[in-house]
C-alpha cells in the first residue's frame, strides 16, 4: 500500500534532484511538510496505471530514491514476466553476469596496483639463484633433494669409547650401552645394585659370579627379558661385584642359589645392560673375545683363571665368557691354557655343580649333553638388538636348547653360563617352577 | 541518479532488478561467489601471472590504474572458466525467476 514519505529528518544527504534553486527551495520545501509534494504524489498515486507525471517537486535525495523505488516496483509489477520474454531476462542475466565479473577485475586491478606502488608485488617472488638451487633433483637413484636413499645404512662410524666400528643405524643404541649412560642402562645398573646387596648377603666369598652376565632376567618379566636380551653384551673380563645372578635364583622359583658352586669360577661376562663397568682393568673392546696380543703374561694368567679363554677361529680372540661356557669345551680350554701358560697350566675350571639355577632339568641335562656344542663364539655384543643374534648365539642356546627355547619366544638374556642363565631368563616366562629332575644341586638345597 | 522520464523500459527494468539485488543482498552473494570461484580454479593466479609481465614490461615505477586497467580486464574476461560462469548465470537466472514477478 503506498504510503506517503515520511519529512526527512536528516539534513541534507545529497544536492537535491534539482538545482540551486531547489536547494533554497528544498528546505523550504521541508519544512512547509507535504505541502507541496502533494501535487506530485497524488499524481503518483494516481499514476498507478499511467506513466507518472515528470515531477517537479524538489525532494532531498533519500526521499527521491524513495520514490524511484516505489516507481520502480510499480513498473515491475506493470512489467509482470508475462511481459518480459526469456530472451530479455536472458540478456539481463548476461548483463549482471558481465557487471560482477568487471568489479572483480577491477578490484584484482586495484590489488595489483596497490602492491605495485607500495612495493610488495613482487615479494613473493624468489630470485633466480636460489631457485636453481633447491630445484628438484629427478635422477635415478636420488630422492627430490638428490640424496642418495640409504646412503647411511651401510655407513660405519667409530665409537669414540671402545673404538669399534658400529654400523650408522645402530650406532645410538651401542652408544647407549657402551657409555652406561641413557634409560636401559641406569635402569639395569640399579637393578643390579640392588641385586648385589642381596647376593652379597647370601653369598659373599663367591666373588666370581658366574651370571654376573645374567643380568636381570630374575626378575622376569617379559620386557625386561627381551631387554636383557640385547642389553646383555658387553664382556668384561671380570666378574662385576654386582652380578645378580645370586639373587637371581634366589628370587627365581626355586630361590636355590645354584650357582654357588659354580659360580666362583665364573668371571663376569656381561655386565646388565651394556653398563661397561669401569672397575676392571681391561677395557677390552666389546669385541667378542679378546685379543690375546695385547696381553701381558700376567694379565693373561689372571684372565684364563676367570675366563673361558679358547681361542675363536673367526676372530682369533680368547673367549670370555665363563670357565663353563658351553661353546667350548675343557680341552679346547685345556689346550689354550698349556698354550699360553705352559704344559703345567692347569684348567682352573671348576665344573662340579651345574649351575642349575632355574634350569630347567631338563634344559640343564640337554645342556650337559652339549657342552661341546660349539655355537658361534663370536660375542658381539649384541648392543644391535639384533636379537636373532642373540638368539642364535645364545650362548650356545640357540642351538642347544630348543627345548628351553620352546617356552620362550625371544632369548631373553643370556647370561653367562649362557645356558644356565639363558634357560634361566627363558624361565622366567613360564610359570611353572622348574620342578628339579636335576639331582644333585637341588636336593641339596632342598 | 537518472530521472525516470529517462529511461526506457528495458533500462528501467533492468535498473529496478538491480536496485533488487542489491536490496536483498544477493549481489553481495553473487560477488563473493564469483571471487571465491574464481580464486578456486586458479583465475587469479594466471592474471597475476599476466599481470607480472604487463609490469615487467612496463616498468615498475610507470605502472598506473589506467594501464592495469586496460591491459588487465578483457584478459581476465576472457579467463573466466566456463563452469564458472555457467554457474553464476543459473544463480541470477533463479533471482530473476523468483523476483522479476514481484
Amino acid at each position: 500500500m503506498w504510503r506517503p514519505p515520511r519529512p526527512c529528518p536528516a539534513p541534507r544527504l545529497s544536492p537535491p534532484l534539482r538545482g540551486p534553486r531547489a536547494v533554497a527551495s528544498g528546505g523550504g520545501a521541508r519544512t512547509s511538510g507535504r505541502s507541496d509534494g502533494l501535487p506530485g504524489r497524488a499524481a503518483g498515486r494516481e499514476g498507478l496505471s499511467r506513466q507518472p507525471q515528470p515531477c517537479r517537486r524538489p525532494l532531498c535525495y533519500e526521499q527521491s530514491e524513495r520514490r524511484l523505488h516505489k516507481s520502480l516496483q510499480m513498473k515491475m509489477e506493470e512489467m509482470s514476466l508475462s511481459g518480459l520474454d526469456n530472451s530479455k531476462l536472458e540478456a539481463i542475466a548476461q548483463e549482471i553476469y558481465a557487471d560482477l565479473v568487471e568489479d572483480s577485475c577491477l578490484g584484482f586491478c586495484f590489488e595489483v596496483h596497490r602492491a605495485v606502488k607500495c612495493g610488495y608485488f613482487f615479494l613473493d617472488d624468489t630470485d633466480p639463484d636460489s631457485m636453481k638451487d633447491f630445484e628438484i633433483v629427478d635422477q635415478p637413484g636420488l630422492d627430490i633433494f638428490g640424496q642418495v636413499f640409504n646412503q647411511w645404512k651401510s655407513k660405519e662410524c667409530v665409537c669414540p669409547n671402545c673404538s669399534r666400528s658400529i654400523a650408522a643405524s645402530r650406532f645410538a643404541p651401542h652408544l647407549e650401552k657402551c657409555l652406561g649412560m641413557g634409560r636401559n642402562s641406569s635402569r639395569i645398573a640399579n637393578r643390579r645394585i640392588a641385586n648385589s646387596n642381596n647376593m652379597n648377603k647370601s653369598e659373599s666369598d663367591q666373588e666370581d659370579n658366574d651370571d654376573i652376565n645374567d643380568n636381570d632376567w630374575s626378575y622376569g618379566s617379559e620386557k625386561k627379558a627381551k631387554k636383557r636380551k640385547s642389553d646383555k653384551l658387553w664382556y668384561l673380563p671380570f666378574q662385576n661385584p654386582n652380578s645378580p645372578r645370586r639373587s637371581k635364583s634366589l628370587k627365581h622359583k626355586n630361590g636355590f642359589s645354584v650357582c654357588t658352586s659354580a659360580s666362583n669360577t665364573l668371571p663376569l661376562l656381561f655386565s646388565s645392560s651394556g653398563e661397561l663397568s669401569n672397575s676392571d682393568p681391561f677395557k677390552y673392546s666389546n669385541s667378542a673375545g679378546i685379543s690375546y696380543e695385547s696381553l701381558g703374561p700376567e694379565e693373561l694368567r689372571s684372565l684364563l683363571t676367570t675366563q673361558c679363554g679358547v681361542i675363536s677361529e673367526h676372530t682369533k680372540k680368547m673367549c670370555t665368557r665363563s670357565l663353563r661356557c658351553p661353546q667350548h669345551t675343557d680341552e679346547q680350554r685345556r689346550t689354550v691354557r698349556i698354550y699360553f701358560l705352559g704344559p703345567s697350566a692347569v684348567l682352573p675350571e671348576v665344573e662340579s655343580s651345574l649351575d642349575n639355577d632355574s634350569f630347567d632339568m631338563a634344559d640343564s641335562q640337554a645342556l650337559l649333553s652339549r657342552l661341546q656344542w660349539d655355537g658361534s663364539s663370536d660375542l658381539s655384543p649384541s648392543d644391535s638388538g639384533s636379537s636373532k643374534t642373540s638368539d642364535t648365539q645364545g650362548w650356545g642356546l640357540g642351538s642347544s636348547s630348543s627345548e628351553s627355547r620352546k617356552a620362550k619366544k625371544k632369548k631373553p638374556h643370556l647370561g653367562l653360563a649362557g645356558a644356565a642363565s639363558g634357560l634361566g631368563a627363558s624361565k622366567k616366562k613360564r610359570p611353572k617352577p622348574p620342578a628339579p629332575p636335576t639331582p644333585s644341586i637341588y636336593d641339596d638345597i632342598n | 541518479m537518472i530521472s525516470i522520464h529517462k529511461m526506457n523500459k528495458d533500462a528501467q527494468m533492468r535498473a529496478a532488478i538491480n536496485q533488487k539485488l542489491i536490496e536483498t543482498g544477493e549481489r553481495e552473494r553473487l560477488k563473493e561467489l564469483l571471487r571465491a570461484k574464481l580464486i578456486e580454479c586458479g583465475w587469479k593466479d594466471q592474471l597475476k601471472a599476466h599481470c607480472k609481465e604487463v609490469i615487467k614490461e612496463k616498468g615498475l615505477e610507470h605502472v598506473t590504474v589506467d594501464d592495469l586497467v586496460a591491459e588487465i580486464t578483457p584478459k581476465g574476461r576472457a579467463l573466466v572458466p566456463d563452469s564458472v560462469k555457467k554457474e553464476l548465470l543459473q544463480r541470477i537466472r533463479t533471482f530473476l525467476a523468483q523476483h522479476a514477478s514481484l
